[in-house]
């Protein structure tokens, strides 16, 4: 069975490691990034199943990159994490067609599940 | 952070001049309760904290920074009501807060300020000290200072001190100027050996030596051994520098030996290794341990989880003498596999040979002896050494959340101490032998299902130990199940040892619960009946997830498997653990009894033991207020309360105590409206508890009562002739005498039980001291029995509880009540010490008659 791909962008270290460790635990291949740029330059060569992205980050921020993967990849689904959640900024999101939006700290068993989700979706 | 240190600062305004004035009771009421709504609130927060950061969320630091601040602004608050209190009387509460506030910073902020120093005790060291003492020194330390496990006394030469060094010999300069080729290396590592000391590095060390010789007189040696700041966290560095063992304890041996393990670090293979690794050797810092050496009868190393195998299982080696015959493999030592669990057991043990063996040279260094042919081919462990092993070892690594590699040794009497202790690489094997856990689960019998709250979630196994009394903690068997009537700060002495708890009362932000968090220990509160349902030696699997609580009986190792197997291993990563750090200032409770003398706040060394000074302080104050108000009663309209039983009881209502509209000058039992005061009025009035005819006393005793008049009168002052009651809804200050006995009550009793407490307190009689003291002995075995934490001092008992619900500590103060009036005369009835067990037995059973 092919192993199902998910990117994790966060400008914080932690978040990435964390994150990698719970999914990897449940079988998904992790690709981690710090930062947008090369998140995007790396999704230009291939596809990720399901992208979980920072809200607010230096230079290009979550928005974005929801943008940029709706527009490569329609079918691949972004979920958000945030810091700094208030009603604009989930607004912003669901209007972006993202598929799940957690403020942080986010439960990881959530996380999880909401990947589950997104994946069989997108079946 | 800028708004945090602002906030401290405005807090650390707060005049700290004295006023003279003392406070009228309702203020320092409303002052007290302010306390309690602050220190419940950051509680709160610090529960939360312990939560977030505990492996089931991706937090991040604008979480840490965000929680912080709150935390910082409640403990904020709590310190100015207290000092509003307590009229200033403790300004070291500022300094308590701001160093700690101060480590916490620096550790949010990333920016930990090295001490600077050039030499540290091991007890001084804290988690965020690593780089200084390198990664050796720091988890060993801890294993010292957090869970009191034995380990040589050291003292660390830092990194700091290395810098200092390095560059007074102009080595740094030499480092970056590299390249490091073979020869330079060589030359390197002879300009350290020859280097010259920091003039002020030597009176350290020295200052350091002259310590240990106070404890350990002279002639003891010390092991000097490397502690790199990488070493031992994420890379092992195994045997890659070096040691020097068994080192006189004098200044110039320790140079030395100091020198050859700074060499050490450029060997050819060390920086082939760091290379390897991507470390860049011209920065890799050294730190240097100095232990006192263990003359060790036997050592070994253990893997705390069998790597290769069956993970349920130990690995572990042991030879004759010190241990570097096995950690550099120069003997053939004893090889076990032991089955961790309740009763650890042995399943291989095979004897090495053991030809040779190892052991301290007389003055300087270690000889290579042949092994006495007596014990060559004998196993080196008793049965008993390897059950404490084993469950050092579950203890340790469950504290570093992950399999430990562990050398330890023992000395000729039978102690067992830890050398080192570092993380063990371990293949990822989730799919080895499993069967469902669902279906192992489902199999047993249940005993408890999701009752009661869920404070730490974990799966745990071992025996029930009801814990009645706290005298009986002091002989707590490891990785037992620990079950109590109420939860207790006093639970902190066995937290490394105890597999889980499990309570029938208690709120899930308790000071304990707040505990268990931090230690991780599998913990459910407020069961209701979990004491009556697990009786004591019963062996059970407790679970607990997302809140769901299953008690199973007996042992599920498939259910504990599965759970080890399932765990993410967050320890894992670096940044959690930094950041995971800052609960260590948090958390942790060190002030556990309020009635010992460590109990001051120069002993606060987290936020946790400042909000537990603050409240323990503050109730002292309440009760002090109370009795000096029940004292002023005249200057208050009191009101007699009219029983059918003649107290004499004069109420003094502070806010909400009695229904009194009318103004009268008697109240009945009916018009209390204090839910603490009228529960000690019900126990007092329950049929058979109150004697009305006198009980005869004896010549002697007779004697007696008229010599002590004249004490009493003069050691309790104004309670003579008043029985007076200091009232609010939820509040009392009872102060009795009957005779020539005085009893005080000071009770808090609301719907939020961590605010409540009962504190008790009994002096006086009118026989001889014998038959006093029996009496305090009587009624300290009464109160023990309902979970009260008791100190006596000839025939004065002092009893205190708190954190109970309202209707527990209403039940409770009924039973005081009935004791107050029980009591009343039976010390002129305990003629022997037998009688005491049968009167306090009958008591418990709710048989009243003398």
């Amino acid at each position: 069975m092919k192993q199902l791909q998910i990117m994790v962008i966060d400008d914080e270290k932690i978040v990435g490691d964390m994150a990698k460790m719970s999914l990897e635990q449940e079988g998904y291949i992790v690709e981690t990034f710090l930062n947008a740029e090369p998140a995007l330059a790396r999704l230009k060569e291939r596809q990720f199943d399901v992208v979980v992205t920072d809200y607010k980050m230096k230079g290009i921020d979550g928005m974005e990159v929801l943008r940029t993967v709706k527009q490569l990849y329609p079918g691949t689904k972004v979920i958000m994490i945030t810091a700094f959640a208030n009603l604009d900024t989930a607004i912003e999101a669901l209007r972006g067609e993202v598929h799940d939006f957690f403020p942080k700290p986010v439960k990881i068993k959530e996380l999880k599940s909401s990947i589950g989700r997104a994946l069989s979706e997108s079946k | 952070m800028k708004d945090l240190t602002g906030l401290l600062k405005s807090v650390l305004k707060f005049p700290l001049k004295r006023s003279a004035a003392p406070l009228p009771f309702d203020a320092v009421f409303g002052l007290f309760k302010e306390v309690l709504n602050s220190n419940n609130r950051s509680l709160e927060i610090i529960t939360d904290m312990g939560d977030k950061l505990g492996g089931d969320y991706i937090f991040d630091i604008n979480y840490i920074k965000g929680a912080y601040s709150e935390l910082t602004s409640s403990v904020g608050s709590s310190i100015k009501s207290f000092n509003a209190l307590m009229q200033n009387r403790y300004p070291g509460i500022h300094d308590a807060f701001s160093r700690i506030d101060n480590q916490l910073r620096a550790l949010i902020d990333e920016a930990p300020a090295p001490s600077g120093k050039l030499v540290i005790p091991y007890e001084d060291i804290t988690p965020d000290m690593e780089r200084e003492v390198g990664g050796k020194n720091a988890p060993l330390a801890d294993l010292k200072n957090h869970l009191r496990i034995n380990t040589p006394d050291a003292f660390v030469i830092t990194t700091a001190a290395f810098d200092e060094f390095m560059k007074i010999n102009g080595l740094d300069k030499r480092l970056k100027n590299g390249p490091l080729t073979e020869s330079s290396l060589a030359e390197l590592q002879r300009l350290i050996i020859n280097g010259e000391m920091p003039q002020s590095l030597v009176s350290d060390i020295d200052s350091a030596i002259i310590n240990l010789t106070e404890k350990h007189g002279k002639g003891f040696a010390l092991a000097v051994r490397s502690s790199a700041e990488e070493e031992d966290s994420d890379f092992s560095f195994a045997g890659q520098f070096e040691t020097v063992l068994n080192v006189t304890a004098d200044t110039n041996s320790v140079l030395e030996a100091y020198k050859k393990v700074v060499a050490s670090l450029y060997s050819q293979r060390a920086i082939a290794y760091q290379r390897q690794l991507g470390y860049d050797p011209a920065h890799l810092k050294m730190a240097v341990g100095c232990m006192v050496m263990i003359d060790a009868a036997v050592s070994g190393v253990m893997y705390s989880t069998n790597p290769y195998g069956d993970r349920d299982t130990l690995l572990l080696n042991a030879s004759w003498g010190l241990g570097e015959a096995i950690v550099e493999g120069r003997t053939d030592a004893d090889f076990y596999i032991v089955r961790k669990g309740v009763t650890p057991e042995a399943v291989i043990s095979k004897a090495g040979k053991k030809d040779v063996m190892i052991i301290n040279a007389g003055d300087n260094g270690t000889n290579e002896i042949s092994t006495p042919d007596e014990i060559r081919g004998r196993l080196c462990l008793t049965a008993g050494q390897i059950v404490e092993l084993v469950n050092l070892a579950g203890t340790i690594e469950k504290h570093f959340s992950r399999p430990q590699d562990i050398e330890w040794a023992i000395s000729g009497n039978g102690r067992i101490s830890i050398l080192q202790s570092r993380p063990l690489k371990m293949e990822d094997n989730v799919h080895d032998n499993l069967t469902g856990p669902n279906q192992t689960a489902l199999s047993g019998h249940t005993l408890i299902k999701n009752n009661g709250i869920a404070v730490q979630k974990g799966i745990a196994a071992g025996k029930v130990l009801i814990i009645k009394k706290m005298d009986e903690l002091e002989n707590f068997p490891k990785g037992s199940i620990l079950v109590s009537k109420h939860d207790s700060s006093n639970f902190v002495r066995v937290m490394p040892y105890v597999s889980a708890i499990i309570t029938d009362t208690g709120a899930p932000t308790s000071h304990m619960a707040s505990v268990c968090r931090e230690f991780r220990v599998p913990t459910i509160v407020n069961t209701g009946n979990a004491t009556q349902i697990l009786e004591e030696g019963r062996e059970v699997t407790i679970s607990i997830d997302d809140g769901l609580i299953t008690i199973y009986d007996g042992i599920r190792s498939e259910l504990m498997r599965q759970n080890k197997i399932n765990s993410p291993k967050m320890e894992n990563i670096h940044e959690f653990r930094k950041k995971r750090y800052v609960l260590r200032y948090i958390s942790p409770l060190n002030l556990v009894d309020p009635l010992l003398d460590e109990f001051t706040v120069e002993g606060c060394k987290t936020i946790h033991d400042v909000l537990r000074f603050i409240h323990e302080k503050s109730v002292a104050e309440l009760i002090e207020k109370g009795r000096e108000c029940a004292s002023r009663s005249g200057d208050h309209t009191a009101v007699k309360l009219d029983l059918p039983i003649p107290t004499g009881i004069l109420v003094v209502d502070t806010g909400s105590a009695l229904n009194n509209a009318d103004k009268t000058e008697k109240i009945t039992f009916e018009q209390i409206q204090s839910v603490p005061l009228k529960a000690v009025i019900r126990g007092m009035m329950h049929p058979g508890v109150w004697r009305s005819e006198a009980v005869s006393l004896k010549a002697g005793d007779f004697l007696s009562s008229m010599m002590r008049m004249n004490d009493i009168v003069a050691e309790s002052g104004e309670f003579v002739g008043s029985n007076i009651a200091v009232a609010s809804h939820e509040y009392l200050h009872l102060s009795l005498r009957f005779g020539y006995h005085f009893n005080m009550i000071d009770c808090y009793c609301s719907e939020n039980a961590r605010n409540n407490h009962i504190y008790f307190r009994f002096a006086g009689g009118a026989t001889d001291i014998t038959k006093r003291s029996r009496r305090i002995e009587l009624i300290a075995s009464i109160l023990k029995e309902y979970g009260f934490n008791i100190r006596t001092q000839g025939d004065l008992i002092i009893a205190r509880l708190s954190n109970i619900s309202q209707e527990e500590t209403e039940n409770i103060l009924d039973r005081a009540g009935r004791l107050i009036a029980y009591t009343r005369q039976l010390d002129a009835m305990l003629h022997d010490d037998g009688i005491v067990e049968k009167y306090a037995k009958r008591f418990l059973e709710g048989k009243y008659e003398l």
